[in-house]
């Protein structure tokens, strides 16, 4: 009888445990990020997504100089404006030859911002949330930690666009000289 | 009297619509946080406490943390997750970016893992992002069907490169911060 309680125990204990970590979560996060996505949201309507169509044309654009528009802004604003996945709508507006690329830059700027903008992203809040309640847990401000992932993502999302550019331009020249040989 | 009018009702119009969208975006915020964000926090709770109620966390801390406190340890954990066979497998839902970071941040929180290692841990569990999604991505875009062919493992490939390389330069770039 007193193997059982002592087991019957343990096995709330594995949930009681849980429990406080929900309260911890739902008490601690919940409140700012309902608060925020509000404003957000609002000002998405506000501004009217619509307006970032236009960068499309720039972002098509031949060039180097065109490279921070095509990989850096433009799939930011699309991942700030639109959201997962409704953003690699945009792409709609390149070249096909960018597409792939575009796409690949877009999809590596829906964690970054989670700190600073979670609308971006709320379904999948933990591949930020994991790792900073953490860090808050350890007794550190994680401001700067938004901040700097934010502020990374555009450098890798860029670096991302120019890489996979490179490869796909690659592969398809290989896939023409496949052609023409046949 | 009329201009007067003219004033009171393009104030009344505009008010109207900024109350409006407020609304609307409340709206939306509930429901997000009530259909996305509060399930996968009641999945992670249970998770997080079973973890910590039997002793795998200390195990994890044993075994796994180690591995993860250190620029190499992440670097190889990129490199695994970036294999292009494997990084479709990871991607859906992004469900194992995010149990993998809650495992990690269980360790951030005693200190197993020292909090400079942050900022390249959160890009070392993430370069799988979006790679079970590319032909939908894709298809999103309105790309053509053969752009897709190359599309796919273009992407694939490009993770394997620049998955590890993002990792060394989040490390760079927490250099200075929770010392």
């Amino acid at each position: 009888m007193d193997a059982l309680a002592r087991a019957a125990e343990w096995f709330i204990g594995l949930f009681i445990q849980g429990g406080q970590t929900f309260t911890g979560l739902v008490t601690g996060i919940i409140p700012l990020l309902i608060v925020l996505m509000t404003f957000v949201n609002a000002l998405i309507t506000l501004i009217g997504p619509d307006k970032i169509n236009a960068m499309g044309k720039t972002a098509a654009k031949e060039g180097i100089l065109y490279y921070p528009i095509r990989y850096m802004i433009f799939p930011f604003l699309a991942v700030f404006f639109l959201t997962n996945p409704m953003a690699y709508t945009m792409g709609r507006f390149l070249p096909e030859k960018y597409k792939p690329a575009f796409y690949d830059s877009a999809v590596s700027m829906v964690h970054p911002p989670l700190g600073v903008f979670p609308h971006v992203n709320p379904g999948e809040y933990f591949v930020w949330a994991g790792i900073a309640n953490g860090v808050t847990e350890a007794g550190y401000n994680i401001g700067d930690l938004a901040v700097r992932y934010l502020l990374v993502g555009f450098v890798v999302i860029l670096l991302r666009g120019i890489v996979t550019e490179r490869i796909s331009f690659i592969m398809w020249r290989r896939e023409d000289k496949d052609e023409a040989a046949a | 009297m009329k201009g007067i009018n003219k004033i009171l009702e393009s104030i009344g119009r505009g008010v109207g619509k900024v109350v409006g969208a407020m609304y609307q975006a409340g709206r939306e915020s509930i429901d997000q946080v009530i259909t996305n964000v509060l399930p996968f926090m009641a999945f992670i709770s249970l998770i997080i406490g079973i973890i910590l109620a039997t002793g795998i966390g200390d195990w994890i801390a044993n075994t796994l943390s180690p591995l993860a406190a250190s620029l190499l340890g992440l670097i190889v954990l990129s490199v695994i997750i970036a294999i292009p066979v494997l990084s479709p497998l990871l991607g859906p839902g992004a469900v194992i970016a995010q149990i993998i970071g809650t495992l990690l941040g269980t360790q951030f929180a005693t200190g197993a893992i020292p909090a400079r290692f942050a900022l390249p841990a959160l890009f070392a569990i993430n370069p799988q992002v979006g790679c079970d999604f590319i032909p939908v991505g894709l298809a999103l875009g309105e790309a053509e069907p053969e752009t897709v062919e190359i599309g796919v493992p273009a992407v694939l490939f490009s993770r394997f490169v620049t998955g590890p390389i993002s990792v060394v330069l989040a490390w760079l770039a927490s250099i200075g911060m929770y010392q």
